[in-house]
């Protein structure tokens, strides 16, 4: 009976086994190997060592330039981003007519998909006809040149990725719903302030649903593509390149497939110590309710 | 809760959230706007917030471009249709396996599977490339469609959830009427996780149906394309020095979002009960 047992379920979870080996650890290893060699995908790859992530990081500035644009715009937009919905999570969280509506109505942005908006946000970050600095030219600001502009390309992507900030409102606003209401009536009856009750209880009592938004949306940041490809290129000047759109260019355009291996592992490492860091130090703000918190 | 909002908080809160709610559906109905323009108004970038021509014909015109819309609407409906198959399929298999059965060597296979959730899909993708090139993939849907056969982490790892939540009454009491384990997986547990599977297939409709990266690195037959990566190609293609047609290039991006929004609304309820995870979606 147990036997048989253990058979059905290796049964049962052939197709993620086979999808494993074949899809995720088999290309792993390839791209590894890949990493250290030249190869243009035609002839046969050439073994060379350690040479692609040596002028990686020792020759190449491009790929310097395109960490820290990546680090820039992973954390401004997700911080940005965290405080914004946190904003409005708690003002839709109070209990008020219509505010089903409202969050449906922030919400409707982020259904957009990327495509569609990179291609809406060039249109409305155009210099002259832009809406956006249409909208400026009301208040008397002279809007720059967004996408033109080195110093002005990241900021106009982090402006489009808070287009979408009602994910995050979504997510937010689903956790604080599941505090237990009896924390804000023992909080009102000893008369604390609003403030005291979003700092002491609403805010430690949404830290995991933080810390998950915190975790993804920086993963997901560092893997930003298509909003690149369709709205910059990269440009001007790579002031908006960032690595896997590197990553891209070096593997499909040029066919350095060695080289974009080395990229994607440097990638991967970034996440891994990433994420590491996030969890090591979470034990410092993460309150769990079930937890006796270590003194 | 019976705390007291005063009369002039209240008010504020309803104009904060009506000035926001008006910042982010601006761009939306600029989108109309551009859409419904002329071609002339389009060319001199003449558009306006508000609607102000309503050029409808325009949503006719873009499938009688060279660019064939009909089939790029028909590729994105035939990658989204097989992609949900799968991923509903495989991972509910899979997602049965851990939940219910047991054998040597379950948790490290479920460590392993937890873990690839952080692998980023960027240290796959050239070998993936070489493998369906090899097999003569390039230039079909297959290498978009065929890996959702094979499940995907966090499906399985959410399915998994849902099914151990059932009781396990209900698999002894199967297993007395002499059902075999598949036949309890495919008669009980299936029809039980309903609700979960429609919300894997939204999820898999979202990520699917606007994914540009991976139509853009297999395809470049336009006539393969699905829409989100032909909606791409219209705004792209335009000879030097010529201005995309922006009117058609925005009836795309609608006919791209109103799918997105239907599924969206009707799939609303299902989302709710999955309050926590829905929000994962955005990772594209």
């Amino acid at each position: 009976m147990k036997k048989r047992e253990a058979i059905w379920f290796y049964i049962m979870i052939s197709p993620w086994v086979i999808g494993f080996l074949v899809f995720t650890l088999g290309p792993m290893i390839y791209s590894l190997y890949l990493s250290f060699t030249s190869w243009d995908l035609f002839t046969s790859p050439q073994f060379i060592g350690f040479k692609n992530f040596i002028d990686l990081f020792t020759k190449d500035r491009v790929f310097w330039k395109t960490v820290k644009n990546t680090f820039y715009y992973a954390f401004l937009s997700v911080s940005i981003g965290m405080v914004a919905s946190l904003f409005i999570a708690y003002f839709l969280n109070k209990p008020l007519r219509g505010m089903r509506t409202y969050r449906t109505l922030l919400y409707i942005p982020a259904t957009v998909p990327v495509v569609a908006s990179s291609l809406i946000f060039i249109k409305l970050l155009a210099p002259d006809t832009g809406l956006v600095n249409r909208f400026l030219a009301l208040f008397g600001i002279n809007g720059p040149p967004w996408l033109l502009h080195p110093a002005w390309v990241k900021p106009a992507l982090i402006l489009m990725s808070l287009w979408g900030v009602g994910v995050g409102v979504t997510l937010l606003l689903a956790g604080m719903k599941g505090i237990p209401v009896e924390f804000y009536e023992a909080a009102a009856i000893d008369g604390a302030s609003s403030r005291q009750v979003f700092f002491k209880i609403t805010l430690p009592l949404l830290s995991p649903v933080i810390f998950f938004n915190l975790v993804m949306g920086l993963i997901g940041s560092f893997q930003t593509f298509t909003e690149v490809y369709i709205l910059t290129r990269g440009g001007p000047n790579n002031a908006s390149q960032m690595i896997v759109p590197l990553l891209f260019d070096n593997a499909f355009r040029w066919y350095k497939m060695g080289y974009a291996s080395a990229i994607a592992w440097v990638l991967f490492a970034i996440c891994i110590v990433f994420t590491a860091v996030i969890f090591r130090s979470s034990r410092l703000w993460v309150y769990y309710e079930s937890e006796v918190k270590r003194e | 809760m019976n705390i007291k909002i005063k009369f002039r908080e209240k008010y504020s809160i309803y104009a904060f959230l009506t000035i926001l709610s008006a910042l982010l559906a601006a761009p939306l109905l600029y989108v109309i706007s551009i859409a419904l323009a002329s071609d002339e108004t389009t060319y001199l970038a003449k558009f306006t917030l508000i609607p102000q021509e309503f050029h409808f014909e325009n949503f006719i015109k873009v499938f009688q471009l060279d660019l064939n819309f009909t089939r790029f609407f028909a590729n994105s409906l035939i990658l989204v249709t097989f992609a949900i198959i799968g991923q509903v399929l495989a991972s509910s298999m899979v997602a049965y396996g851990f939940a219910r059965l047991n054998a040597p060597g379950k948790n490290v296979l479920f460590i392993i599977l937890l873990s690839t959730m952080m692998i980023p899909g960027e240290v796959t993708m050239i070998p993936s490339f070489v493998i369906f090139k090899n097999l003569g993939w390039i230039n079909t849907l297959l290498p978009l469609i065929v890996p959702n056969f094979f499940s995907n982490a966090f499906n399985v790892f959410l399915l998994r959830q849902f099914i151990s939540r059932l009781p396990i009454e209900l698999d002894e009491a199967a297993q007395l009427d002499g059902l075999g384990y598949f036949g309890i997986y495919s008669r009980i547990i299936l029809p039980l996780i309903k609700p979960a599977l429609i919300a894997i297939a939204i999820f898999t409709f979202t990520w699917n149906w606007g994914w540009f990266m991976g139509p853009l690195i297999y395809i470049n037959d336009f006539n393969k394309a699905p829409l989100a990566l032909g909606v791409q190609i219209l705004s792209a293609t335009s000879s030097s020095g010529q201005v995309p047609p922006w009117n058609l290039v925005m009836v795309g991006s609608l006919m791209l979002t109103i799918p997105m929004l239907i599924v969206f609304f009707f799939g609303q309820k299902y989302m709710d009960e999955f309050g926590v995870i829905s929000g994962s979606s955005a990772i594209k």
